[in-house]
């Protein structure tokens, strides 16, 4: 049976208003890989991640329980229920896949690395680091959106950022193309860390010979246009990308901005598109962590799914 | 009669529809096939997408000054000795075209999503009158009492062998071989066998030209052809979105269509400027040749002159049907028309059925849009669909028409 969407809808609200994520997760889970890095707290380029990495493992095992509920015949049912015990959803979710944090965890690392390499050094935020609000603005709850894009905005403000460097797609394209039409005055530079990689002229001194598929996440290919930046990366070291058949401004959804609110049709779109790319390569390489997350909750043991960080900084080659 | 959304229950539909296997392949076939095809046609033919991007500007600016073409369409139908009507609901419009049919008719149709926003097919029947689909599609759709699965392929979701039963179940006609060839000339002997006694023809519109009063369609079945010269009487619903500035403007628009919809060059474009007449004899015209004596057209506001005060939901006003978005979709390819209304589906779909029929129940549909654009992105007039769409789920959220 289908889930109620706006009964998902009012708990993200309820989750938001009470913990400022979108699913309970603990505040130092947010920056807690940061922490051996010893970045400054303060200055610019300064780095936020919107804490969309940190989030997945705790989405993942979220949509597993909102799956179940959905597979029975109850869920409208229960999903009001939750709104007044919300404790029966929220219980379900305290548990993150660990191996999955360690992963999300090494990414964002890798990517400080690269920057590093380039010439670039960055500042973090710390607790600073607050979520996007991403899931807000994509559900329509337009007031909470803009209250949090305000606290974002402010916090990256007070710490000395005058450019921003972003880490995935949903957060590079609400900062960058959805927060000045809520926020007076906004005049954050902001960037990808792919294109900051690509203008400062990325040369690792290693190379990486392999074979891969390339998935472009929607919002980088067309809403931020950044197709060429992590094309012209990979290549820089080597890596043979190929195009699946529908690729660059036409790419296709992996299903993953529906995960939530209807898991089985997320999988169905996430198997299309899965089936797709390994009719490419084996070896997928994904440029945004939800990506990542669906694809590989419907790809078997045999494809091997790679962040675009892990694979720039020949982590994983 | 009124048609209405029940968001939950329109849910259970698409869950239903996930498990359907065969739709499930079909679907995806359809989608392919159409995506290639239309890749091919703007590969071969560069200047399609700049005739596009003039479609796009012509739309904008006649949207922008609606009200006035609505007045010339009008003066200019009049002119043309055709009969203009304004139906501002679809219970005027129903009770215009009823009084102009009557009862015990027989009516025919071509394909009209204007048709299907009033349950027509239903109400003319309801009324003592005999009807019948005559699109291939649409009428397989009739014989099997569902909506249409999309705005240019309506049985996009049928295959051969339940054609088959459809033909034979419900009309009981042996079709002599399983070919979709048999199928087809099974259903064209039946249906000309009521195109030719038909009393009246009712047609949609792919435009109006208000300069000249012009109604022009795009087809490749010539059933549209047949219905609007055959009967005596003949009814063209066009929906005041349609209207365009000038005659050249509404051809343009009709290829623009079908190059989108993936068939090009068009099989057929008819232009119809009033009803048929001749001046052969002393050079005094009279109506009534060998196709309609009387042409009625009836301009079918509902919801849409509200929908133009509204920037985003304006904007979809500028809409063609080519139904590429949908074919686009990542979740249209999985649940057909289902994800929609009762009448329309897929991400144009919702958001005609915000503005026809209730925006509150179509924005909790849009909480199944993935906000991918690649609607935005293969829209041939630019129409910012996955912005609407997040728009129509803020109503949903709120439970009303927010500020923009």
């Amino acid at each position: 049976m289908p889930l109620n969407p706006l009964e998902v809808v009012r708990l993200i609200e309820d989750n938001m208003k009470r913990y400022g994520f979108p699913f309970p997760i603990p505040a130092d889970a947010i920056y807690s890989w940061a922490k051996p890095l010893g970045l400054p707290a303060r200055g610019s380029p300064m780095l936020y991640t919107g804490a969309l990495y940190q989030l997945m493992p705790y989405i993942a095992s979220i949509v597993e329980s909102l799956a179940k509920i959905e597979g029975s015949s109850v869920s409208v049912m229960a999903l009001r229920v939750s709104r007044f015990l919300p404790g029966f959803l929220t219980g379900l979710v305290v548990k993150p896949r660990g191996e999955f944090q360690v992963y999300s965890e090494s990414i964002l690392r890798s990517i400080v690395k690269l920057l590093k390499t380039s010439g670039v050094n960055v500042a973090y935020p710390y607790e600073g680091d607050l979520y996007s609000g991403v899931l807000l603005y994509d559900l329509g709850l337009d007031e909470l959106f803009r209250e949090q894009a305000l606290k974002v905005y402010k916090a990256l403000k007070e710490r000395g950022a005058t450019t921003v460097i972003t880490v995935d797609p949903h957060t590079t394209h609400i900062l960058r193309s959805i927060y000045p039409r809520y926020i007076d005055g906004f005049d954050l530079e902001v960037k990808s860390y792919l294109e900051v990689l690509a203008e400062s002229g990325f040369k690792p001194g290693y190379s990486i010979h392999r074979d891969v598929v390339i998935h472009d996440p929607c919002l980088y290919a067309r809403f931020e246009n950044i197709v060429d930046q992590p094309r012209n990366l990979l290549a820089s070291i080597g890596v043979k990308y190929l195009e699946p058949r529908r690729t660059r401004r036409m790419t296709y959804c992996c299903g993953g901005p529906i995960e939530g609110l209807a898991p089985k049709m997320a999988k169905a779109i996430a198997s299309s598109r899965l089936k797709e790319l390994v009719e490419k390569s084996k070896s997928i390489v994904t440029l945004c962590p939800i990506c990542y997350s669906n694809l590989k909750a419907v790809a078997g043991d045999d494809i091997e799914i790679i962040d675009i960080a892990l694979l720039l900084s020949g982590e994983k080659s | 009669m009124t048609l209405k959304l029940d968001s939950l229950r329109a849910l259970d539909e698409i869950y239903k529809a996930l498990d359907d296997n065969i739709l499930q392949a079909a679907l995806s076939r359809a989608s392919y096939n159409n995506q290639v095809k239309v890749t091919e046609i703007l590969a071969s033919r560069p200047e399609i997408a700049s005739l596009a991007i003039e479609v796009r500007e012509i739309k904008r600016r006649s949207i922008m000054k609606l009200e006035e073409l609505i007045d010339q369409a009008i003066s200019s139908l009049k002119a043309a000795k055709a009969n203009p009507y304004y139906a501002s609901s679809v219970e005027d419009a129903r009770s215009i075209i009823g009084r102009i049919v009557g009862s015990n008719k027989l009516v025919i149709l071509s394909k009209s999503m204007a048709a299907a926003e009033l349950d027509l097919r239903s109400y003319l029947e309801s009324q003592g009158n005999e009807v019948w689909e005559t699109d291939l599609g649409e009428f397989l759709i009739q014989l099997e009492g569902v909506k249409p699965m999309h705005t240019i392929a309506p049985a996009v979701h049928m295959t051969r062998e339940k054609a088959l039963i459809l033909l034979k179940g419900k009309l009981k006609i042996d079709v002599k071989e399983d070919t979709i060839e048999s199928i087809a000339n099974t259903a064209r002997e039946f249906l000309r066998s009521k195109i030719i006694r038909a009393d009246i023809g009712i047609t949609g519109a792919n435009a109006l030209a208000a300069d000249t009063g012009t109604i022009v369609t795009v087809e490749n079945e010539s059933n549209i052809r047949l219905v609007s010269s055959i009967p005596p009487v003949t009814i063209a619903i066009v929906p005041i979105d349609k209207i365009v500035p000038t005659l050249l403007d509404a051809v343009k628009v009709a290829i623009i269509q079908a190059a989108y919809a993936g068939l090009y060059p068009p099989t057929y474009i008819n232009i119809v400027t009033g009803p048929s007449s001749t001046a052969d004899i002393e050079q005094t015209r009279v109506y009534g040749a060998q196709g309609p004596k009387e042409l009625h057209v009836i301009l079918l506001d509902n919801g849409r002159l509200n929908a133009k005060s509204n920037p985003l939901l304006g904007e979809q006003l500028y809409c063609i049907r080519c139904g590429r978005c949908s074919f686009e979709c990542p979740v249209w390819v999985h649940t057909a028309n289902y994800w929609g209304g009762p009448v329309y589906g897929g991400p144009m779909g919702i958001i005609w059925t915000a503005i026809t029929i209730d925006p509150i129940e179509a924005g909790k549909l849009a909480y199944l849009c993935l906000q991918c654009g690649r609607c935005d992105e293969s829209c041939p007039v630019g129409i910012r669909l996955s912005y609407i769409l997040r728009y129509l789920k803020t109503i949903a959220i709120s439970g009303s028409m927010s500020k923009l």
